[in-house]
């Protein structure tokens, strides 16, 4: 534990990535290979899950430091992370541990799944007995989650590959999947020989950048360029290895079982194959909004009429591997031929089908058709290089995204609450309002980013002198200060009292001039929704591309 | 109630701040007043624009400094009591910077104090912390959670030792940010000279003279008005933190930036000032030692102020101390920032 929780803390002292990096080479350069995977397991973000509750930690802190329960939640909300205030609200009785982090892992924090409450609370008390103050944090982040310490999963690839004398990119297709430390060694993913169970993995996907960062003109000409419709679904990879089939979100969750007719139909194309593409929403006549595929998703095995009300279809737009073949150094115009020609044939209304290429043959044609996407359900154009690889990770030059414009709003900030990590102490999450036909402001929104630092000071400082109220965490705030607040679209939702909700909220710029009486009306709003009245169920978390982050 | 609004109690809080009607004077008053009480010489509480000043006798050189020569000042040693109207004043240590004082007032045989800001910690650059038991106590709560707890300043001066040193290997500058009064004086009390030279932003600079002549020891510190280039690989530098982003610290090319504050504590307000790293260090009480002082005073009645005191007004009311915040006589509710 001793050198993992040096890691942690020189890791959370870092400020640059390289430093990052090369400081987890050495950590695995110095750490027991037992002790190694478990640190990449933890640092992609994983947890033990059912392990102890938050509201048990909070409660075991408590009593083990005779503060009453309101003052370790007070400290909490202040401190805006749990690992942490527990680390500052319990003292350690010894100066460190002479305990492995599998040790720690297996003796500890694995068996407290199956224990009760009470055994959970003496377990929890003999680790803060033997652990030192310098593991405190470390293992409360154990048991609490969110472990990243600023090392995103490319650079622990990165170090690994380092490490073991590797490709990043072979160890990120090592470390997809549902893995565990059970399954999975360091030699097995370090291992330079590629095995049969790695062909049933997604290979790391290849992310698009935004437009705006590069000029129209840079792009060249149209004919170097395919253009696809941009998909408002989840990005997966279909997997035929073999008599195995698997599908992969982009969170690297295998979740065929809540798609059973894409694993069904699966058995119709040919073997040894992985396509990267898009589940959507789509009936009879073609594509339906994200929010019909909200209500299949995180179901799993289900049922005859879900699946009859709620289609849904695989649109696969490239081909990286075939019989077999690792086409990703291939040129983007041979694996479209190719995967053209894989998916051939197939009958109209099957769940897996063939995304199509736009035949515009110039940029202002295209610039008139991009104007329909948001009444064509989609989300703007994807451009690919037709000479482009098919890299890792977000790489500047090979697919850009041309989204649609989003939609726009000026709102009320009413309520404010402080944020997390950086932005602890900070008011930061506001609760932003529009006027109802009554004359009141009713929140259509919550929305953390988009402010620059000075900014965010800024409103912190105006919402400390104009509390209104105070509701738990949250504190009322005199209705003062209007932001242009930018989302994608607008459902309708039983849940907020405003009866809609907005999809990826997020701040634009303050409207210093604008007074409040200024801002728009829930029916400027509500018609901005068009054609899109379903309901729509929260509850999933999905990023700005449209991929889904957890399951 | 010593606190109300009413002319017969012995404080009332006013716009202007803590007002004693007996003796017709303020304590670290803001505006203009006739006579005011200064517990230290920090800009919060030691205001300009008032007619006469009363401090303590080590506070009078660092008020001087502050205020200038022309503001009208006196000065009592610390322990003596002096009669104003009909109250008794008498100032006595408090331990937050140089000349710090908590200021008990007598009025008809029951006794009040105004801790001003205070820390019962070890401190070798200021007088230590004097108990004083009294009737009612006015606390200062800038660290009112639990927290905050500090560590001895030993440890923290090996920590910022053991960083420059690294730093210097490297060939980088160390800056350390902390108050040009107090902060700075004691982070320079506790630097290992071995390491290699000590400079020091002027502001901070101006006030190790006054420190030197009041018997505090200091390490030898050169006055830097503006970086030269290439010159303080080995360096470790002491700088307000307001100058944090200005062209005088961006002239130490290639220094690594650290903040001297019980704000350190927590992670996230490190993280978010982009510093290297962050020293707990606080001239202030910590959460055990606000318990403590507060409780060992035996004060019948606890007004809380300068902080959040909600949260431990509460928890003193469950310990059985009748504590209450001191909420600012009119304007909206407010939260101190952090």
């Amino acid at each position: 534990m001793k050198l993992f929780s040096r890691l942690f803390h020189d890791l959370d002292a870092m400020t640059k990535t390289n430093e990052r990096v090369e400081r987890l080479g050495l950590y695995f350069e110095q750490a027991d290979p037992n002790d190694s995977i478990w640190a990449c397991w933890f640092l992609a973000g994983n947890r033990i899950k059912g392990s102890v509750k938050t509201s048990e930690l909070r409660a075991f802190a408590s009593d083990r430091t005779g503060l009453p329960d309101w003052i370790v939640s007070e400290s909490h909300e202040r401190v805006g992370d749990l690992a942490e205030t527990l680390s500052l609200l319990v003292e350690a009785k010894v100066s460190g541990t002479s305990l492995s982090l599998s040790q720690l892992v297996e003796a500890f924090i694995k068996p407290m799944v199956f224990m009760d409450r009470e055994e959970r609370r003496n377990c929890i008390y003999r680790a803060w007995d033997v652990l030192g103050p310098e593991d405190f944090l470390p293992f409360h982040k154990l048991l609490t989650g969110a472990f990243r310490m600023g090392v995103s999963k490319g650079n622990l690839c990165k170090a690994l590959a380092l490490f073991g004398k590797l490709e990043p990119a072979f160890v990120a297709q090592r470390l997809t999947g549902n893995w565990t430390p059970e399954t999975a060694s360091l030699d097995k993913i370090l291992n330079p020989k590629r095995t049969e169970e790695s062909l049933c993995l997604p290979f790391p996907f290849f992310l698009a950048c935004p437009i705006q960062d590069t000029a129209p003109d840079e792009l060249g000409s149209v004919e170097d360029w395919q253009v696809e419709w941009k998909w408002d679904g989840i990005r997966a990879q279909l997997i035929k290895s073999g008599g195995n089939v698997m599908l992969w979100s982009r969170g690297e969750e295998s979740v065929g079982e809540s798609f059973p007719e894409i694993i069904r139909a699966a058995n119709s194309i040919p073997s040894d194959v992985c396509l990267d593409g898009e589940i959507l929403a789509w009936g009879k006549n073609g594509l339906r909004p994200f929010s019909r595929l909200q209500k299949r998703l995180g179901r799993k095995d289900p049922g005859p009429t879900i699946m009859k009300r709620e289609p849904v279809r695989f649109q696969a737009y490239d081909l990286l591997r075939l019989k077999g073949k690792d086409l990703r150094e291939q040129p983007l115009r041979k694996r479209r031929a190719k995967l053209v020609e894989t998916l051939d044939k197939l009958p109209n209304e099957f769940p897996i089908g063939l995304s199509s290429v736009l035949a515009e043959k110039s940029w202002e044609e295209l610039a008139a058709l991009h104007r329909q996407s948001r009444d064509r359900g989609v989300e703007g154009f994807m451009l690919k290089r037709r000479d482009s690889t098919y890299q890792s990770g977000r790489v500047k030059g090979g697919w850009f995204k041309w989204k649609v414009d989003p939609l726009h709003a000026d709102m009320v900030m009413v309520s404010a609450q402080l944020g997390h990590g950086k932005r602890s102490n900070l008011y930061s999450d506001y609760s932003l309002a529009v006027w109802n036909d009554r004359g009141e402001l009713v929140v259509v929104a919550k929305a953390y980013s988009g402010l620059t630092d000075k900014e965010l000071k800024e409103v912190d400082r105006f919402v400390r002198a104009n509390i209104t109220g105070r509701f738990g965490p949250v504190r009322g705030v005199r209705p003062e200060l209007v932001f242009e607040v930018a989302f994608e679209g607008v459902r309708f939702s039983g849940r907020h009292k405003s009866g809609v909700a907005l999809r990826f909220p997020r701040i634009k710029r303050r409207r210093l001039d604008k007074k409040p009486s200024e801002a728009d009306t829930l029916e400027t709003v509500r018609n901005l929704a068009g054609n899109e009245t379903s309901r729509a169920e929260d509850g999933t978390r999905i990023d700005e591309d449209g991929n889904l982050l957890l399951f | 109630m010593i606190i109300s609004g009413k002319p017969t109690a012995v404080l009332t809080n006013t716009t202007k701040g803590l007002y004693c009607p007996a003796g017709d004077f303020y304590l670290d008053p803001r505006g203009s007043v006739k006579r005011a009480l200064v517990t230290h010489a920090h800009s919060d509480h030691a205001r300009p624009g008032h007619d006469i000043y009363l401090c303590s006798d080590p506070c009078l050189p660092l008020l001087r400094l502050r205020l200038g020569g022309k503001a009208k000042m006196e000065s009592l040693p610390f322990g003596e009591r002096r009669r104003i109207g009909d109250a008794c004043v008498s100032f006595h240590p408090a331990g937050h910077i140089l000349g710090s004082a908590q200021i008990k007032v007598e009025v008809s045989g029951k006794s009040y104090v105004v801790s001003g800001d205070y820390k019962p910690d070890k401190d070798g650059t200021c007088e230590e912390f004097e108990l004083v038991k009294c009737h009612g106590f006015v606390s200062e709560c800038t660290f009112g959670l639990p927290v905050y707890r500090w560590k001895k300043e030993e440890e923290v001066f090996t920590q910022i030792n053991h960083w420059w040193a690294s730093n210097a290997e490297e060939g980088r500058p160390s800056i350390v940010f902390a108050y040009s009064l107090g902060k700075a004086q004691r982070v320079l009390s506790g630097l290992d000279t071995s390491n290699g030279p000590i400079l020091m932003h002027p502001a901070a600079h101006s006030f190790l003279e006054p420190y030197r002549k009041a018997g505090i020891s200091l390490p030898e510190a050169a006055k830097v008005d503006q970086a030269k280039t290439g010159e303080y690989a080995q360096a470790i530098i002491v700088a307000p933190p307001a100058v944090e982003e200005s062209g005088w610290t961006r002239a130490f090319k290639g220094c690594r930036k650290s903040l001297a504050s019980g704000w350190m504590t927590i992670r996230g307000q490190r993280r978010r000032q982009n510093l290297d790293r962050g020293f707990v260090l606080s001239d202030h009480a910590d959460w055990n030692g606000l318990v403590g002082v507060i409780s060992a005073t035996e004060a019948d009645e606890v007004l809380l102020t300068h902080g959040n005191g909600d949260a431990l007004a509460r928890y003193l009311c469950e310990k059985g101390i009748r504590a209450k915040v001191l909420e600012k006589p009119s304007g909206p509710q407010e939260e101190k920032e952090p």
